[in-house]
């Protein structure tokens, strides 16, 4: 089983992916608690632009962060499949390319905001990907999410 | 009419209540909940990030989830379904437990 993710784990994927050139945004709670969501989750979830040069890129930098992702799987990062789930690595990763509730990796891209370097998606984009995937856990955890967006709101405007 | 001072009280407080609740969406917190989110979301901002991801990210093992290294779907949809039938439900990945 995978460690826990590690705040020098996210930085190591921040340099690996910038080094790579890897069009991508945190998604999902951990997006969140980049934001400064106080909540807990398991793992990593990456939004990836989906095209064929951004899933090479994606590849060249998750083998060199320690992934020992075969050919076959890397040819689905290739292929961009909508969603990757990655087990075997140092950390446990999600890879989305097409996340519910967005409707395009350029105007998530658009209305990103970067913490510490980490380019995140938007909470209201965060929020929509979790209403339209409505998940049970999705739904337990909406109403404090959008209660976190009106007071992230707040200060960033204040 | 109400029986006593105390009753009638209990009844202004029961209605500043729920106008606190802003009734037109029933998933909105009470004003005690919304107050201690907020004070968490206040001790958060307080802290460096890399102590808010020690705080954050943790691990226990998912049954069926984490049982294979890697798998990969052709569509969100595909995955959402796959979750559904083979999840169990109590992990929170289906739209009903």
């Amino acid at each position: 089983m995978a460690m826990r993710f590690e705040y020098v784990q996210a930085l190591e994927i921040r340099d690996a992916f910038e080094r790579h050139g890897v069009r991508y945004l945190f998604l999902g709670k951990s997006g969140a608690i980049l934001l400064g969501f106080p909540d807990t989750t398991q793992d990593a979830d990456l939004f990836l632009e989906k095209s064929a040069a951004n899933g090479e890129a994606a590849l060249a930098a998750l083998r060199e962060l320690g992934f020992p992702l075969t050919e076959a799987e890397g040819g689905e990062l290739r292929r961009g499949k909508d969603f990757v789930q990655i087990r075997s690595g140092p950390f446990d990763l999600d890879l989305v390319f097409a996340p519910d509730g967005i409707e395009s990796f350029e105007q998530a891209w658009e209305r990103r905001v970067e913490v510490d370097g980490f380019p995140v998606c938007h909470p209201d984009d965060i929020i929509a990907s979790k209403a339209a995937a409505n998940r049970v856990k999705d739904r337990e955890s909406l109403p404090r999410l959008r209660a976190f967006r009106d007071y992230w709101m707040e200060r960033r405007e204040g | 009419m109400l029986a006593s001072d105390d009753e009638e009280q209990a009844v202004v407080e029961r209605e500043e209540h729920d106008l606190e609740r802003e009734p037109e969406r029933d998933d909105l917190p009470r004003a005690e909940e919304a107050r201690q989110w907020r004070a968490e979301f206040e001790a958060a901002a307080r802290r460096p990030l890399e102590q808010r991801f020690r705080y954050a990210f943790i691990r226990t093992y998912k049954p069926v989830l984490d049982d294979e290294p890697f798998r990969s779907f052709g569509t969100t949809a595909e995955y959402r379904a796959w979750c559904e039938e083979n999840l169990p439900s109590w992990l929170g990945y289906g739209h009903a437990v």
